[in-house]
């Protein structure tokens, strides 16, 4: 069965922010340290990927890319609906490029909604529009 | 490096014992009468091999032609709420033997358990059961659930134990050098736990114990052969076939190499040099490269060492001073494409990072694949495989994440698993470009299809499992086992039918491999508490 990944953290996990014990694991004692949120969480970055003028599209893979170094990827769910969770909040959200793709289509274009560049909490909200090829 | 073998052969020679004799039997018990699922186990006196079979839906069972031959058996058995009332033992001559084994209720159901059913009985959370998950890597539950600490006696128990190395088992108990630092709230939260499901209030536990159903049908069609160690403290972690099909394992805690051959039952350990005598000894991830000579990962020796196939003889890879100290430790190897551009891949645990070596310059070069996510959550690059190009895939064992990491640029690409805090951890990467892997946390099998970048995941059928390890067969099936539940999955992700056989006796699974070469197939994995190599063969 194919699971399609939602929400991909919990940015709240209030029980446990700033609880970072520095464990060595290869099978180590973790006391539950998993918890853990650093609280240096960028934005996360969500929205639609869609058909151009259509509906959204299920299972396209997202890809959050900085250049030359490296890139989140996730795939939307049966909505056309992705979430990504944040790079560090060093990254400027505008370096951060958000592309779509899906077999048989082709990307058309992105659209990026106004986001205040210091804020790392508020998520950033990109639609990706693909269109048949 | 020339390293003189510390050998140790004991000879088994099955066939100088006698002819092969024929074996079989009934299994009954008062409550039940005819007994399915009943694992019965012959050893001869003598011998470290032991020979185990499982009662059909009648009762009976029947050890293969030619696998015992004459002499004096001690036989056990392996079934939920029971014990062996008799026989015992069993002589086996020139003819064929039938033996009535009858069955009584066991007095000490706790002592049968496994971890899994523990998992099962305990109450709580999930997110208070969860930091459990860590003791299996040293010991069983029965340990904690029968103490009588209470939380403030639990306290320092854990703080403790948070101090022993990762490679450490009972038998050999092994420090670090670098203190841990664990926070101790975290820990008095898990004193407090454990000490509601101990015997720290009374005699009994304060909740009725649930146990898994024994075996029937295709898991009862099975022959599983136990390979006893000549040394109680040797550790096996990851098993692996050459082409004659003798066996290979790393020793988790002992600085040995170790060779098996499973017809002949000759045991052969290869001493690694010590390079840290004041470290935790041990070695965990065993692969080869492509020439078929064997890769060690050191753990707290540090760096790699490489195994001559043809000379038997270690090349060790140290760890450059500047990227060395106590608290480093490589947990992981990756040689298999190291010939497409000179480079092994490995892990630096105490920095959440992976290294690579140059086999030219015998450097290692340091990649932070974490560098651009938020600092402070906690990663860990742990299970790896190369593709053709020799880029790297891993797991990140402490979050949730596989990671790519493109051979030539450099770029890290993180592709975070559908199932959140999945604690992915060993994985293989077969000939279609597909990465199989275990969620350990999460209880799941996953594939990662490297073509589409897509996952798959499915749930293993017992609760409570925690997966170490998966190997997908000639045939498509997936064979998985953990430290939880003394049972050995098979798969098949097309239809979603498993079967799950059931182990003689308490086994600690970390690396799986199945050896494709014989019909049918044949599992093999180490039992890294009890000092023994492990083989399944299934009869259909």
């Amino acid at each position: 069965m194919m699971f399609d990944r939602g929400w991909l953290r919990v940015a709240v996990v209030a029980a446990c922010i700033g609880i970072v014990p520095t464990l060595s694991r290869a099978g180590g004692v973790g006391f539950g340290e998993d918890d853990a949120n650093s609280g240096d969480d960028g934005p996360s970055y969500f929205g639609f990927v869609r058909e151009v003028d259509g509906p959204g599209v299920a299972d396209a893979k997202v890809t959050a890319a900085l250049k030359d170094r490296g890139a989140l990827v996730t795939r939307t769910d049966i909505m056309g609906v992705y979430k990504i969770p944040g790079f560090g909040k060093d990254i400027n959200p505008d370096d951060v490029a958000i592309t779509c793709a899906k077999d048989g289509y082709v990307q058309a274009n992105v659209q990026r909604r106004p986001h205040d560049a210091g804020d790392t909490k508020d998520p950033v909200e990109v639609e990706c529009y693909l269109k048949p090829k | 490096m020339l390293v003189a073998a510390a050998a140790l052969v004991f000879a088994l020679s099955q066939a100088s014992a006698g002819r092969a004799q024929t074996l079989t039997g009934s299994v009954t018990s008062a409550e039940e009468g005819a007994m399915e699922g009943v694992l019965v186990s012959a050893q001869r006196t003598g011998s470290p091999i032991t020979v185990t079979v499982v009662s059909d839906e009648h009762g009976r069972f029947r050890f293969p032609d030619g696998r015992l031959s004459a002499g004096h058996y001690a036989l056990r058995i392996r079934a939920i709420g029971y014990e062996l009332d008799g026989p015992q033992a069993v002589e086996l001559g020139a003819a064929a033997s039938d033996v009535a084994l009858k069955l009584r209720k066991t007095a000490d159901l706790a002592a049968q358990l496994t971890n899994s059913e523990w998992f099962m009985s305990m109450p709580g959370t999930p997110e208070e059961k969860r930091p459990l998950i860590e003791c299996m890597s040293c010991h069983t539950f029965e340990r904690i659930v029968r103490s009588t600490y209470d939380a403030e006696a639990f306290f320092p128990v854990l703080k403790r134990m948070a101090q022993y190395a990762n490679n450490t088992t009972q038998a050999r108990v092994q420090s670090r050098l670098a203190e841990r630092d664990v926070h101790d709230d975290l820990v008095r939260k898990l004193a407090a736990y454990l000490a509601t499901v101990n015997l720290s209030s009374g005699p009994a536990w304060p909740y009725e114990l649930q146990t898994l159903p024994r075996p029937k049908g295709r898991a009862t069609h099975v022959v599983i052969t136990e390979y006893d160690l000549p040394r109680k403290t040797i550790a096996p972690h990851d098993v692996r076939t050459d082409a004659q099909g003798h066996v290979w394992y790393s020793n988790f805690v002992e600085n040995f190499l170790g060779e098996l051959d499973p017809k002949t039952g000759a045991h052969r350990e290869y001493a690694i040099p010590v390079q840290k005598p004041r470290s935790p000894t041990g070695a965990l991830d065993l692969e080869a490269d492509g020439d078929g000579n064997l890769w060690l990962a050191m753990m707290f020796q540090t760096g790699l060492a490489k195994f001559d196939m043809a000379t038997k003889t270690f090349h060790l890879f140290p760890v450059q001073a500047a990227l060395d100290n106590d608290a480093a430790q490589q947990s992981m190897v990756m040689p298999r494409a190291s010939s497409v551009d000179g480079k092994v891949w490995s892990n630096e645990v105490a920095k959440q990072s992976i290294l690579r070596l140059d086999l030219k310059t015998g450097t290692y070069e340091l990649i932070d694949p974490f560098k651009f996510l938020p600092k402070g959550r906690l990663h860990a690059p742990y299970g790896m495989a190369a593709d053709r190009e020799n880029n790297l895939y891993f797991m990140d064992f402490a979050d949730e994440n596989i990671g790519r990491v493109d051979a030539k640029t450099g770029v890290v690409t993180i592709y975070p698993t559908p199932t959140p805090k999945s604690r992915p951890r060993r994985t293989m990467l077969d000939d279609q470009g597909r990465l199989w892997f275990t969620e350990f946390a999460a209880n799941k099998l996953g594939l990662f299809d490297t073509k589409t970048e897509s996952f798959k995941e499915w749930d293993v059928p017992t609760p409570h499992t925690y997966p170490y390890d998966v190997f997908m067969d000639k045939n498509g099936e997936l064979w998985s086992g953990g430290m939880a539940s003394d049972r050995v999955l098979r798969f098949d992700p097309q239809s979603g039918q498993s079967i799950e056989y059931l182990l003689p006796r308490s086994t600690n699974i970390r690396r799986v491999f199945v050896d494709n070469s014989t019909h049918p197939e044949t599992f093999w994995a180490g039992n890294n508490h009890g000092a023994e190599i492990l083989r399944v063969e299934p009869l259909d």
